[in-house]
Order: C-alpha cells, then structure tokens, then sequence
C-alpha cells in the first residue's frame, strides 16, 4: 500500500496518532470484556458462596466438580449436536451463497436472507413452537392432506433442537460464503469443464479451495454460537437435551454455584479463542498471498497513473 | 471487498450455463421458504381471532390489545430503544476511530486490539452475560439501564470496527495526503476527507448495531435491573406466560419495522452480509 | 457525480452526529432519573420486584392513582434468579421485592431486608393464623408480611385421558401419558412431590431418604415425561401437546379459553408437597420506604386482596377477610391445601445433596 511507499511520516508521529484513534476502544474492550474474562478466570478457583457469589479463598473445587461423568455426557451431546447442526448449516449455505453470487437479484436475495436474520430470535423460536406442535401448524397441514391421523411428535426432542438451531444460526453461514464466493472468478470454472471436469468435480476442486477463508469463517461463526445455545434448548429441547450453556446457566441461576459457572464459562471461552486465532491466521495467510498478486497490478497501475499525472503537471 | 470488481461484469458474459432450475437455485430457494417460514406462521396466526392454534376467523383484536392495552409492553420499547441508539451510536464512534487508527498506523497492542474485537462477536452470548453480571457485581456497579448500555456497546463494538475496515480496505491513502499537502490539519482530514469517504461502512455498522442491540436478549437478560426491562425481556415473560397472541401481533410489526429498515438501508446490505 | 455523492456522505454524517448527539441527551436524562431513584426520595416512584405473572395490573393502577406516585414492576421467574441479581448489583434499586420463604429466611439472615413498622400496617391482622403459624421463619412477620401461599399441582386435560387417572403424585407413573407430561423444572419442587409420595419431609436430609425419592423419579417418572418444563408449559397443555403438566393453576388455566376451562381436572395431590408462601420484604436502604409500607398494606386491604385473589383464582387463604370481597371461584378450595403440604426451608449446606441428584435426574438419560 502507498503509505509505506509514499511519504514516510515519522515513526513516533505514526504511533502516536494511531494510538489516539485506537485507545479508546482498546480501552473499552480491556475493562468491559477482558476484565470480566479475567474476573471469570479468577472466580473458578476460589470457593463457592452459600447463597451465590464466592469466598475469598483457594479451591479447586469448580474443576473437580466440571469432572462429573453427568456434565461429561452433557458435553458429549452439546458436541454432536453442535457438528450435526454445524454441517447442515454450511452444506445449505454453500449452494446459497452460490446461487446468490450468481444471481442478478443480489440485493433483493440478501434483503430475503437478512430479515428473518434480524427478527428477535424469542419471536423465531416461538414461531417454531407453533409450528412443531403435535397439533400445529406442520401436523395439521399433514392432517388435511390426509397423510396422517394423529399428530406426529415433532418437537421437544434432540431433532427439534438441531432443526431450530440450523434455522438460528444459518444466515451466519450464508452471509460469510456468498462474500467469499461473490468475488471468485467464475470463468475459473469454465476453464475446469473445458478440461474436463463434471460440474460438481469443478466447484469442488476449483472453487472450494478458493473460498476457503469464507467457509473457516462460516464454520467458526456457527459452531461456536451454536456450541454455547442457551435459549433453542431450553425452549424445543425435551427432558434430555440440555447443552453446556444451559449448564452454565443453572449454576448460575439455581444452583448458586459461580465457580462452576466460572469454570465452564472458561473452558468455552478458550475454545472460542483458538477459533477466532485459527480464522484469523488462515484469512491472513489468503490475503498474503493475494497480496503478491495484487501488489503486482499495484505496480503497473502506479506506473500508469505516473505517466498521465507527470502529462498533465 | 465490495463493490463490483471488473471480473463481475465480465463473468456475466463468460458463464451461460446458469440455468434457472440449477440445483444450487433450488436450494437457495429452498432455504428462504426454510427462512419465512416461522415469519408467515407467526403473521398468519396474529390475525387469528382465537387465542389457541385453532384458526377462527380473522381479526384484529390482538392488534388493538397491541396497541391500547400494553402499557408495560411500550414501556420496555423505550427501554430497548435508548439502549439501542445510545449504545449504537457509542459503539459507531469508538469502532470508527479504531478501524482507522488500525488501519493506517502501526503502534504497540494493534495486535491485541484485533484479536480481542473479534472475541464478542463469537463467543456465545451466555458468556458474555454471565462474565459481565460477575463484573458488575464485583466492582459494585448497580445493575440498570447503564449496565445494559455498557453490555450492548460491547457486543455492537466489532460489528462497526469490521464495516468500517472492510471499507477502509477501499479507500485510497493517497487522498489524505493531498488533504495533507493543502495544509489540512489531522482533525480536518478526518471530518472532510476519512469519514465521508467511508460512511457507508460507518452507517451499516449504526444499522448493524442498533439491530443487534434490539434483538438482544440472553446478555441483558443477566445485566438488568430495576426499571430496566427492554422489549426482548417483555417477549421472553410473555411467551412463558400470559396472552400469547399480542405477540404474534407485535412480532409482525416488527417484521416490518425490519423490512422498513433493512429496505431503506438496501445499499449497505452486501457491505454488512461481508462482515456478519 | 462523485461531488453530489460527496455532499450527501456529508449531509448523513450530519444525521449521525445529530443522532450520537441526541442519544448522549437520553442516556444523560435517564441515568438522571436513575439518579433521582437512587439518591433522593422524593421522586414519585416505587420499584417492585416479583414473580412474572403475579401483580394484577388493576391493583397497581388503584395504587398509583390514590397515591399518585409511579410503580415500576420488574420480573423474574425463579428464587435464584431475584437472588443473583440481588447480589450482584448489591440489593440496591428496589423497594419491594417477593421471595418465596426459603428466601426469605436468607434474606432475613444476611441482613438485605428492612424491619417492618407495624404501625403503618394496620392491615396486617387480616393474615391468617394458618399462614402465620407456617411461617416459622419470621412467625410476628418483623420483616416479611406474606403476599400469598399457595402450592403447585396437577392439570390434566379431560378431553385428552383415559378414565380412571389416579389424582395423586402417582399419575406420573401412568405409562398412558407417556410423552404427554410434564413436571416443573425446579429441583425443590419435583423433589418434593418424589418425598412425600413416598412419605417423608420435603426438607429431609437423610441420604436414603433422597435415594428413594431420585429412584422414583428417575425409573417411574421420568420416562413419561417429555419435559422439564417451567417455561411454556401452560402454553403447551392448552395447545393439547400436554395432557397432564404439574405446575401453578393461574398458570395452566390463563392460556385455556374461558369457555372450555371445565375439560381441566386441577387437583392439589393429597399425600402432599411444598408449599410455598411468596413474602413481601422492604429491601434494606429502600429510599420509598414510607411508600413501600403504603403498597404492603393497601395490597392487603380486603376489597384489594380480593382482586388478587379474582385474577389467579386463588382461595382466600391468606387473608382470610378478603374471600367476602371474592367474585369468582377459586382453581382449588382452601381445604385441599392438606396438613401435608410443607413449607420449603433454606437447607443451607445440605442443599448440595439435593443439587447432586437433580444433576443426575435432569443431565442424564
């Protein structure tokens, strides 16, 4: 870029103002998301109060207890239903996110995707309720077309959950792959067929490893999200679908227990942090790369402008 | 990043065979039914005179209920909609000025800065609850109004540094030096030249936060107080109890509000599906 | 072109500066107001804390127009729920809040809560003995006036069962709900209706004792159930999706239609379970004090109470006076609240037993 090539202001000057411009949310971020962040890590290794809150005292009691089989099985179930509901999501959002690059209709395709994006996910959840109800919606459609008699039990079992949960947590999946793909050369995949390749053998070995950033993406921002769902199982689970955010959330509100709390709190929180880590250094290890190409065109591009500009002064 | 590259066009031309009834068309198509589906239910039943899932006949009935009989439900819209702009609007601020400062200049913690404006955006919102509720207990702070703004600024935060840096990514360097060499100063660089250039990503991020900020409920569910109950926490008690219909009425009014929004903002859609 | 776009980029940050600039007047006014709730008590307001779906509106209306001051109501749907957020923001901002007895122990003990001044209580000898004698925590209510006592049962939709149901804690066994029940997800609740089908105390801590009762709800409850459920399940019996929920009548009977309320069969199960008295305690450093004894003592003003007792249906229980003032017929009578309901104590330290079984009831397959 032509700030390290152009004009070098002085390196304090530099520092300086960037500092001024970036502190604040700097600051922001450090007292009121890592000092809590902190606080949690601090909180998992003293003793439980009574009635909530904790005692000023070293125990390593949070962690022994986060070592029950009960929270282990738990931990088993958040984790297949976060990979099922996960897969699904990206398997549907691939194809989308094509199909959307693809379309003349872009604008109006994202407007459809984001709406029901931004709807208060209670309102959604609800929605779902009446839907999957033994006498709802989708049972009483059924009924009318005479394919069933009596309703089907669609909703409070672990099927129920990952369906809301794909449903949730899908747009997050769309919108980071039709980016990526929007700015794939498509007649790379003209160039593929003309080799040879069938259609799908072309986007898998030709498009896939270029929209690998956006598919990383897509993956962090749903299995995380989905990872820590607190509400979907509360709400469409049935008697056996409680996932770790529930657990968290128990402790908190129930049980009093704010070291256990903690503890869960961190484990998760360390698992996100590699997450975003992993997506960060892929996507800057791409734009490496593409940086060679395109600091190349830069070059000609400069010599270009260099000519007309010294025409006209 | 946005905005059309010179391939877009030419790939109009190259690629024919994209045919309407492609399977990825199908799908997609597929998956918007999937997407409304919930929306259309929600909206058929709110005109549904009857309070069970029995259709009756249609009505407004809820609508007015809606709108003459729900003074608590109006009193946590406001709630939720000062929150909203307060929070959006400091979280506009401080996320421009650090995409910029992150942007252009190098200094000691940038790394930092990154790294850690990505965390809010993925890490699942029980966390974010529960370490602030542990926070503000900690150092003393009365849960209210002030702690929902402080949670919601928080989480609006990266949305707004990543829109603004995705335009930034645009913009080109060489503008600020002409401002520079006809002696503008760094605060008129900023005010005429940086910001008007990159209010697009600077206005999707207001939009993206204030949406955000109206939607949210699992953080402000752990940091209210007193007097503090937004639209959400209302949603939340009315679906375990109470008069079910009004929200279904409620939710089409703010399905459209969205749409309203979202359609008056249609520019900025790509720019903010790039950084969601 | 490119100058037209330019001018309108300006003319939009003007928009934004006037928005940031008009949201930092709101915040300031509003935490003002905050101020003025915090610091001074003369401002005209009262902020209650209660149990989602438990304060008639009619009654808060009455109360703000003869005193002519502004009640805020906030809600929550647990114990543990109050009592976090208590503790985390230090119990401060409310006047009012309503903690089921256990809390109310807890709360007397810690010290959150202020001493009553009966003489701006004239009402309070309208409480029942009955109440007051179960009442052991604070038996001359020093610190706490009971609001309501009542306890949880069983819906079953008439409509939807088979004949001849047992109407006791027993129906939870009946494998010809299986799928169509669903019990309270509240560990002292469920444990507590286990306990004294079996026929011991709702507050034991005799290690067998808890055995038996997790043995019964694990092989003979839980495989019936679909659901632990204090969220919606009012909701899902009058969609037909429950035939037979335990839980509080109000809640069950609001969602149902008027018309169809006697296809319900409510019962309170005779062998018994936790009765709960919901308190009203005036927090410690409450700056509407004076207002608060006002509202404690107007809600237990008969002709007051009885609509309380009109819009749950409750009977006359508590206040006693209030039945004459009564227009409709409670969910359950006052009889049925038997001998064998009992009050739910703080079990201190020995709660973790019951935390380690509802861990393994409600966790595990």
């Amino acid at each position: 870029m032509s700030i390290k090539d152009g004009r070098r202001s002085s390196e304090r000057r530099e520092r300086r103002l960037g500092v001024s411009y970036a502190a604040p949310m700097g600051v922001w971020f450090t007292v009121f998301f890592i000092a809590p962040l902190v606080i949690i890590i601090l909180y998992s290794f003293l003793k439980r109060g009574l009635y909530g809150g904790v005692e000023w005292e070293f125990s390593l009691t949070a962690y022994g207890q986060m070592f029950n089989p009960n929270f282990g099985k738990v931990l088993l179930r958040t984790i297949w239903i976060s990979v099922v509901a996960t897969a699904f999501c990206i398997l549907l959002a691939i194809p989308t996110g094509y199909a959307m690059a693809r379309s003349k209709h872009q604008t109006l395709l994202l407007f459809l995707i984001i709406i029901p994006f931004w709807t208060n996910s209670l309102i959604r959840i609800y929605a779902w309720i009446s839907i999957l109800s033994t006498e709802g919606f989708f049972n009483e459609i059924l009924k009318s077309l005479g394919i069933i008699d009596e309703g089907l039990h669609l909703i409070y079992n672990h099927g129920s959950v990952i369906l809301v949960l794909i449903y949730m947590y899908l747009p997050f999946a769309i919108l980071p792959l039709f980016t990526t793909i929007d700015k794939f050369d498509f007649s790379l995949l003209d160039a593929a067929r003309d080799l040879g390749a069938t259609k799908f053998g072309a986007i898998r070995l030709v498009m896939l490893p270029n929209i690998r950033s956006g598919l990383l993406t897509a993956i962090v921002f749903t299995f995380i999200p989905i990872f820590g769902a607190y509400t979907v199982p509360l709400l469409v689970g049935g008697k056996d679908s409680t996932m770790i955010g529930n657990i968290i959330v128990d402790q908190v509100s129930k049980t009093r227990n704010w070291p256990l709390a903690s503890a869960f709190s961190m484990i998760l929180t360390l698992v996100s942090t590699v997450g975003v880590i992993w997506m960060m250094m892929s996507s800057r290890k791409e734009q490496a790369q593409k940086k060679n190409v395109t600091n190349q065109q830069k070059t000609e591009q400069n010599i270009l402008d260099h000519h007309t500009t010294g025409g006209e002064a | 990043m946005n905005g059309r590259n010179p391939e877009n066009g030419r790939k109009q031309v190259m690629f024919h065979d994209h045919r309407t009834f492609s399977f990825s068309n199908i799908v997609m198509v597929l998956v918007v039914v999937f997407l409304f589906l919930p929306l259309f239910v929600v909206v058929l039943y709110s005109f549904n005179s009857s309070k069970g899932m029995t259709w009756d006949h249609a009505s407004l009935v809820w609508y007015e209920k809606l709108i003459f009989d729900s003074p608590s439900l109006w009193m946590a819209f406001k709630n939720s909609l000062i929150i909203a702009l307060t929070s959006s609007a400091t979280a506009t601020v401080l996320g421009t000025l650090a995409a910029i400062g992150i942007k252009w200049y190098r200094f000691p913690g940038k790394s930092y800065i990154t790294t850690v404006s990505y965390l809010p955006m993925v890490l699942p919102e029980v966390i974010i609850g529960i370490s602030m509720l542990i926070f503000f207990s900690a150092v003393k702070i009365q849960l209210g109004m002030f702690t929902i703004f402080v949670a919601h600024t928080t989480f609006n935060l990266p949305f707004v540094f990543l829109l603004v840096s995705a335009r930034l990514d645009e913009f080109d360097y060489s503008t600020i030096e002409a401002a520079r060499d006809l002696g503008a100063n760094e605060r008129q660089t900023l005010l005429r030249v940086i910001i008007p250039s990159i209010m697009p990503g600077v206005l999707s991020g207001f939009l993206m936060s204030i949406t955000m900020s109206l939607e949210d409920f699992v953080i402000t569910f752990f940091v209210s107080g007193p007097g503090s109950g937004t639209l959400p926490l209302y949603v939340y008690s009315m679906i375990r109890y109470g008069v079910s219909p009004v929200i279904n009425a409620l939710s089409f009014v703010m399905i459209l509000g969205t749409m309203l929004i979202a359609w008056v903002f249609r520019r900025f859609l790509k720019t903010i599906a790039a950084n969601s | 072109m490119r100058k037209t776009e330019q001018v309108s980029w300006r003319r939009a940050m003007h928009l934004v500066v006037a928005i940031v600039v008009m949201s930092m007047v709101l915040v300031g006014v509003s935490s003002c107001k905050k101020q003025g709730a915090n610091g001074t008590s003369s401002d005209n307001k009262l902020y209650l804390y209660n149990w989602t779906y438990y304060t008639p509106d009619e009654i808060i209306e009455r109360f703000e127009k003869e005193y002519d001051v502004d009640v805020v109501v906030d809600n929550f749907s647990s114990n543990e729920e109050m009592f976090a957020k208590l503790m985390a923001g230090g119990g401060k901002g409310y006047d009012i809040i309503f903690p089921s007895a256990d809390y109310t122990s807890i709360m007397i003990n810690l010290g959150l809560v202020e001493e009553l001044d009966h003489d701006k209580l004239p009402n309070l000898k309208y409480i029942s003995p009955l109440v007051r004698s179960k009442a052991t925590y604070d038996p001359d209510m020093r610190y706490s006036v009971p609001y309501n006592m009542g306890a949880s049962g069983v819906a079953v939709n008439k409509t939807k069962a088979p004949e001849g149901y047992a109407r006791d804690w027993s129906i939870f066994e009946d494998s010809r709900f299986a799928k169509r029940m669903s019990m309270l997800d509240d560990m002292r609740e469920v444990m507590g209706a286990a306990l004294k089908h079996l026929g011991y105390s709702v507050n034991t801590v005799n290690p067998e004792e808890l055995a038996q009762a997790k043995a019964l709800i694990n092989d003979k409850w839980k495989p019936n159930l679909v659901k632990f459920d204090a969220e919606g399940f009012g909701k899902a019996f009058s969609r037909g999706e429950f035939w037979v929920v335990h839980g509080y009548a109000e809640n069950v009977f609001e969602e149902f239609p008027e018309d169809k309320w006697d296809e319900i069969d409510f019962f309170l199960p005779p062998e018994g379970g936790a009765l709960s008295i919901d308190n009203m305690v005036v927090v410690k450093g409450s700056q509407h004090s004076d207002m608060a004894h006002e509202f404690i003592n107007f809600i237990h003003r008969p002709e007051i109470y009885a609509i309380f007792l009109d819009t749950f249906r409750y009977p006359a229980i508590t206040n006693t006076e209030a039945g004459k003032y009564t227009k409709n017929k409670p969910f359950y009578s006052a009889e049925d609240v038997n001998d064998n309901f009992e009050v739910l104590q703080d079990l201190k330290d020995d709660l973790q037993l019951y935390n380690d079984i509802w861990q393994d009831i409600r966790y595990v397959n």
